[in-house]
């Protein structure tokens, strides 16, 4: 049996295939559009890379089935049963205006109508303890309600769940009991924190999702198993961690962001090969653009996001995308200003330039004006654009109106595009207490290459990264998983009303279960790894901080967590308040199941094939004129070759364009270095 | 003088609109009081050294407004060379900043090569100001030194040097001396990044192209606007309404009255009818008048394009002296906010007869309580605000939202049953759609809320914020008024009682007791006859209405 391993991720455009030999190193990618039956693009990815499943350990899989079943809004249909008093809440949320000016302003309608929500008399006290008994009729006569609402699932969620799930374990055996067909989910199986809205918007999302998932997971297992593969297929979770196929099916809500992980993973092990543990995670799309940041080497993670404006109780990586990329439009506001998005065309018709009907002004349009991009090399020589048809759109929608001229148009588009990114980078890092100048950018995706430059010199940041196969880089980042799950428990208490041994017998009790469910999930790693963090909080403060704690911290009583929070209050706003009561707001427990990682292969100093492949005129506003640029191939740069800007390096899925001023240092493993000339 | 191209021109504009953010960043992520990182309870924005807007940052609705007016107040007091480099100032005297005193300024100049170039201002509810009611909320005082400390303009941080003296004045003179001292610091940190960008920016493309190319954004916007408006048919549009008190004299409704006058491409807005000065505190500064009247405009025309002065230049905003939209020293200003609620509500209701398919109907109003106890001879002292969530007006085109807060209390989230109880001795008996109450029409108004509290120990007492308890939210063209929102004491005993006054002391509650806080729906849009039936199966389908209730249709 070889050793080889597959990634597969699912993106808004392309699926990408990465195969890895673990014994060479050997990478080998595919990509094929993302349109149509996932099922069948799984299997057609597969037979194009040529790879012999039955001799296969590994796939890892990033899937965006999740997240564009509820994004549709295309889920099952759900009852919520609930504490009486209590069934509007899903409707009821809290209340915000997140637009204020917005005289229309309307939360999102619940994905469970009022009639599909019912009350069942139960109550927990605050602190976990009985108040009112589950009245049993009541709840039986609830489930068959909603049984004969030919329901697919049902959401449990009972007040105080929390802190002591047993009203919600009966209720879900009083479900198999009188519907055993109805899929169930209870909130305390998928969340341990607080705040009843946020957690029944995160149950029913669960059973929303659940049915859907586990029939497209049934059938990929059904065909792998006919294929006779013989190993593991594991799912990407927003955590940033894979997990099993049966857990995954069980907590559809852990995988939403499934697809970006695994960028932000790769980063992350890309940084740890090249000694950089600040990075700055930059994923250009088509269409949208994801952010996220690695601190020490981990990236950054919250415990709760959202999606299409509904809370998700769930350890995430913490990404943000904003509307940008290759295919945002440039358009003109009422009053003549030049916009950059946020929206995009769709992947049909695509910008203008790829002669699909696209009407549009686009970034991708300007990039070719401007000689970034060559017309008959685009994806490698499987599609050419249409200059023509970029010249038309630009000068039409930009310069004409603005009375510009068509390259300066087309520079604008550029330059703006580039600032929103940068604008939006810089807050994104400020927002998390950190200087953006400090960080190394990393920049993937199939339009990363050719903004990284632009964002080295907006944001000054270190130096800026292209990885090898950037478009395909989101996929390599799958290889890099560790199998982890993270388990959060709210655990309120101030600092001078609990005990150390309370706190620790409390941490040991988590472990203790986050064990047992980490066993259940059948996966058997070498190694695993235990890792524990408190979110804390001075009194009266909303935002906590996370910050790594061990069971031994507690043998000195509460000095050395108190002494954690001032410090990483401090290092993250810049102040600290050791005379302040705090507050410890939750407990987690991170079970890693450590996976072999692929080796990264080295490149040669000297490649056989010749580098330079010409020149190209080039525009880039703040230089004059249009000069000449040379352009490489990026398989002919060897190890240690330093290519001095303007130049313009390609490879058949990417462009990367270095600035005047700028250089490029291809390093052992293939990566493009950037930096600045006075740097 | 030339012209900036359209590229470095939008380039300036999203850099400041950028900065704005930065600024707000850094507010939140270092205050220590929730009006602030929660409620929202701020306004950021940098102007130019004329007090121009040039970008805000997010906040209250109407408080970006009154900032370039405070700045301007500060270059009439103080003139333009009364400000140094590194100077941080505060002001709050309502009747020149706007809305109350807790909500104090802090501003600074910002120089380049030695010369006022613009500044950075903002403005955020203080934790305490050292008035008669903790927090600052006075319901019921009939001067303005009862509120607390008043600043005119006084220079906290001079030419970069912290006035030591100054600052321990205010600590002294305040109830939370750490969290104002706290917040304080966030307010100057925030400054002084908004500074720093706008410096960086002057680096790199020079000051007075900056000024010039936001010279051409504020002609682009107002062009913008003028564009707006005349596409609003000319004409005169009033309304008017009768509050329920000021919260002193309590059997005396007052009223308000907005006239709205478009003419071609300009828009004039006169509070002539409004009734003179109020007795109590729900007085709103004219300055805050202006900025409530602009925020409107833009809401009801572009409400995404990010706000400049150039918006504001065709509006005019007009009223008699010392009405309660136009106060004069001494009078009250603390809960300014019912009024300045209203003014929204108002001109949204008066230009619903020229562009009806951009206003919704009326929304429930200001409503909710604060449970107390602060001596600690009758348990452990907690304190805990509750605004309740209510009903939306009808949209022109579709049902009023349900269950959201006012519009004065911005994006401030309701507090979940399980916080409650896990940290006040409360029990939450029911958080549910009060289902009575939204007016009916083509489209009904939003559900307000129902929130039911026991009291798990003793000597509890509230403190009652309360409107619509006689004006109800009005519905538009043909749709119906809305109800009444109101607050039942010792609910299902003898003593059971409505709590309409605004008071700080009302209790003491003891363990058993239970107050039930109903708020009401917003107003219906439209004829209910022109239901669409499909709403109204829907409708019945869940239990918001009952067959043969108004709106339901027939009974089927």
């Amino acid at each position: 049996m070889t050793r080889e391993r597959l990634a597969i991720d699912v993106g808004g455009t392309f699926v990408d295939f990465v195969s890895l030999d673990e014994d060479t190193g050997e990478v080998r990618i595919e990509k094929s559009p993302s349109s149509g039956s996932l099922e069948r693009r799984f299997f057609e990815g597969i037979d194009n890379l040529a790879v012999d499943l039955t001799a296969l350990n590994t796939i890892i899989h990033g899937s965006t089935m999740v997240i564009n079943t509820i994004v549709q809004e295309k889920g099952a249909r759900v009852g919520l049963i609930t504490t009486k008093g209590f069934r509007d809440v899903l409707e009821l949320g809290r209340g915000n205006r997140e637009e204020i000016y917005n005289l229309f302003y309307r939360p999102p309608a619940p994905l469970v109508e009022r009639y599909l929500r019912l009350e069942v008399s139960e109550r927990l006290g605050a602190r976990g303890e009985l108040v009112a008994p589950l009245d049993e009729a009541e709840a039986r006569a609830a489930i068959r309600q909603l049984k004969a609402q030919d329901v697919e699932g049902i959401a449990v969620i009972f007040l105080h769940s929390y802190l002591n799930p047993r009203h919600e374990e009966r209720m879900r055996a009083l479900v198999k009991q009188e519907a055993p067909d109805i899929e169930v989910t209870i909130s305390s199986e998928i969340c341990r924190e607080w705040r009843e809205f946020e957690r029944s918007s995160t149950t029913v999302l669960n059973a929303y999702a659940k049915p859907k998932l586990a029939r497209y997971l049934r059938a990929l297992q059904g065909e792998l198993a006919r294929r006779q593969f013989p190993g593991a297929l594991s799912i990407m979770q927003s955590s940033g961690g894979i997990t099993s196929l049966q857990a995954a099916r069980e907590g559809p809500v852990r995988t939403i962001a499934s697809g970006p992980a695994g960028g932000v993973i790769g980063v992350a092990a890309l940084g740890k090969q090249l000694g950089e543990r600040n990075l700055i995670a930059a994923d250009v799309g088509g269409t949208t653009f994801d952010v996220a940041l690695i601190i020490d080497g981990q990236p950054l993670e919250q415990t709760e996001h959202r999606i299409n404006r509904r809370p998700v109780l769930q350890p995430t990586i913490d990404i943000v995308s904003i509307g940008a990329g290759g295919g945002s439009i440039a358009w003109l506001d009422e009053a003549g200003g030049l916009r950059i998005g946020p929206q995009s065309v769709e992947a049909e018709p695509g910008p203008a330039c790829l002669d699909m009907g696209g009407e549009l002004a686009t970034v991708t349009d300007a990039q070719l004006l401007l000689g970034y991009l060559d017309p008959d090399y685009y994806l490698g020589e499987r599609m050419s654009l249409n200059v023509r048809r970029a010249e038309q759109v630009v000068k039409e929608r930009v310069a004409e109106p603005l009375d510009m001229s068509l390259i300066d148009a087309a520079a604008g588009i550029v330059h703006l595009a580039n600032m929103n990114m940068a604008f939006a980078i810089r807050n994104i890092t400020i927002e998390r207490g950190r200087d953006p100048r400090l960080f190394t950018l990393v920049c993937y995706g199939g339009g990363g290459g050719l903004f990284a430059g632009f964002l080295l010199n907006e944001l000054d940041a270190a130096r800026a990264i292209i990885p090898l196969n950037p478009a395909t880089f989101s996929a390599w980042g799958l290889l890099n998983a560790d199998f982890g799950e993270d388990y959060v428990r709210t655990f309120l208490r101030a600092f001078d009303a609990v005990s150390a041994a309370a706190l620790k017998s409390e941490l040991m009790e988590l472990e203790a279960e986050a064990r047992g469910r980490f066993a259940q999930n059948g996966v058997k790693p070498a190694q695993t790894l235990v890792q524990f963090h408190a979110a804390m909080r001075y009194y009266g403060q909303e935002h906590t901080v996370k910050t790594p704690i061990q069971p031994s911290d507690f043998d000195d009583g509460l000095v050395s967590l108190r002494r954690r929070l001032d410090e990483y209050h401090e290092r993250s706003y810049s102040l600290k308040l050791p005379e302040a009561n705090a507050e410890i707001v939750n407990l987690q427990v991170s079970i890693m199941g450590v996976a072999s990682k692929p080796i990264m292969k080295k490149v040669s100093s000297n490649p056989s094939g010749s580098a330079l492949k010409g020149e190209r005129g080039v525009t880039i506003r703040g230089y004059d004129g249009r000069f000449s640029a040379p352009v490489y191939d990026r398989e002919g740069l060897g190890a240690g070759a330093v290519i001095e800007g303007p130049a313009i390096i390609e490879e058949w899925t990417s462009t990367a364009l270095v600035l005047p001023d700028q250089s490029a240092t291809v390093d052992d493993y293939g990566n493009l270095i950037m930096k600045r000339a006075q740097a | 003088m030339n012209k900036v191209d359209p590229i470095t021109t939008q380039v300036i504009r999203n850099a400041l609109k950028a900065a704005a953010d930065e600024m707000m960043i850094s507010l939140i992520k270092t205050a220590h009081n929730p009006l602030i990182y929660e409620v929202q309870d701020f306004g950021l924005a940098l102007t130019n050294h004329r007090g121009e807007m040039l970008a805000e940052g997010s906040g209250l609705p109407g408080f970006m407004g009154c900032l370039g007016p405070t700045v301007r107040s500060g270059i009439r007091e103080l003139g333009a060379e009364g400000f140094a480099e590194g100077d941080i100032l505060l002001a709050n005297e309502p009747y020149e900043t706007g809305t109350h005193i807790s909500d104090t300024a802090v501003y600074m100049p910002i120089f380049y090569e030695g010369k006022l170039v613009a500044f950075s201002a903002l403005m955020a509810h203080w934790a305490d100001i050292g008035g008669k009611t903790p927090g600052g909320w006075c319901p019921d005082t009939t001067d303005i030194h009862q509120e607390g400390l008043i600043f005119f303009h006084d220079k906290l941080v001079e030419a970069g040097e912290l006035n030591q003296t100054f600052m321990r004045f205010i600590l002294k003179n305040v109830r939370f001396p750490e969290l104002v001292h706290g917040d304080l610091n966030a307010m100057i940190a925030a400054c002084r990044t908004g500074a720093r960008r706008y410096v960086a920016l002057c680096e790199r493309y020079g000051a007075s192209t900056i000024q010039r190319a936001m010279d051409q954004v504020f002609d682009q916007s107002e062009a913008m606007m003028r564009a707006k408006i005349r596409a609003i048919p000319d004409g005169l549009y009033t309304a008017s309404v009768n509050m329920d008190h000021d919260g002193v004299e309590l059997e005396k409704p007052y009223r308000i009255a907005v006239a709205v006058e478009v003419q071609d491409d300009e828009m004039r807005i006169d509070w002539t009818g409004t009734a003179g000065t109020v007795a109590g505190p729900t007085n709103h500064p004219f300055i805050g008048t202006v900025a409530m009247a602009e925020t409107v405009l833009k809401s009801l025309t572009m409400p995404f394009d990010p706000m400049n002065h150039g918006h504001t230049r065709p509006l005019t905003v007009t009223a008699p002296d010392n009405t309660a939209v136009s106060p004069h020293y001494p009078a009250p200003t603390d809960s300014y906010g019912y009024v300045a609620e209203m003014v929204v509500h108002l001109i949204v209701r008066a230009l619903s007869d020229a562009i009806p398919d951009r206003c919704p109907a009326a929304s429930y109003q200001m409503f909710g309580c604060v449970f107390y106890r602060m001596d600690p001879r009758h348990g452990e002292p907690f304190i805990f605000i509750e605004p309740l969530d209510g009903g939306g007006g009808a949209f022109p085109h579709g049902d009023g939202p349900s269950g959201l807060v006012f519009v004065g209390n911005g994006n401030a989230p309701n507090t979940p049953t399980e916080v409650i109880e896990g940290r006040y001795p409360l029990r939450v008996l029911r958080h549910t759609f009060n289902l009575e109450g939204a007016g009916a029409g083509k489209y009904r108004g939003g559900f307000g809320v129902i929130r039911e509290y026991e009291m798990l120990e003793d000597n509890i007492l509230i403190q009652t914020m309360n409107e619509n308890t006689i004006n109800k939210p009005w519905g538009l063209h043909g749709g119906g008024d809305a109800g009444v929102s109101k607050a039942i004491a010792w609910a299902g005993s003898e003593r059971e009682a409505e709590i309409t006054q605004r008071v700080y002391f009302f209790g003491p509650f003891n363990k058993g007791d239970i107050v039930t806080q109903i708020s009401t729906g917003g107003g219906g849009w439209g004829d209910p006859a022109e239901r669409d039936p499909a709403l109204i199966e829907t409708d019945l389908r869940n239990g918001y209405r009952q067959p043969g209730e108004p709106g339901a249709g027939a009974t089927p």
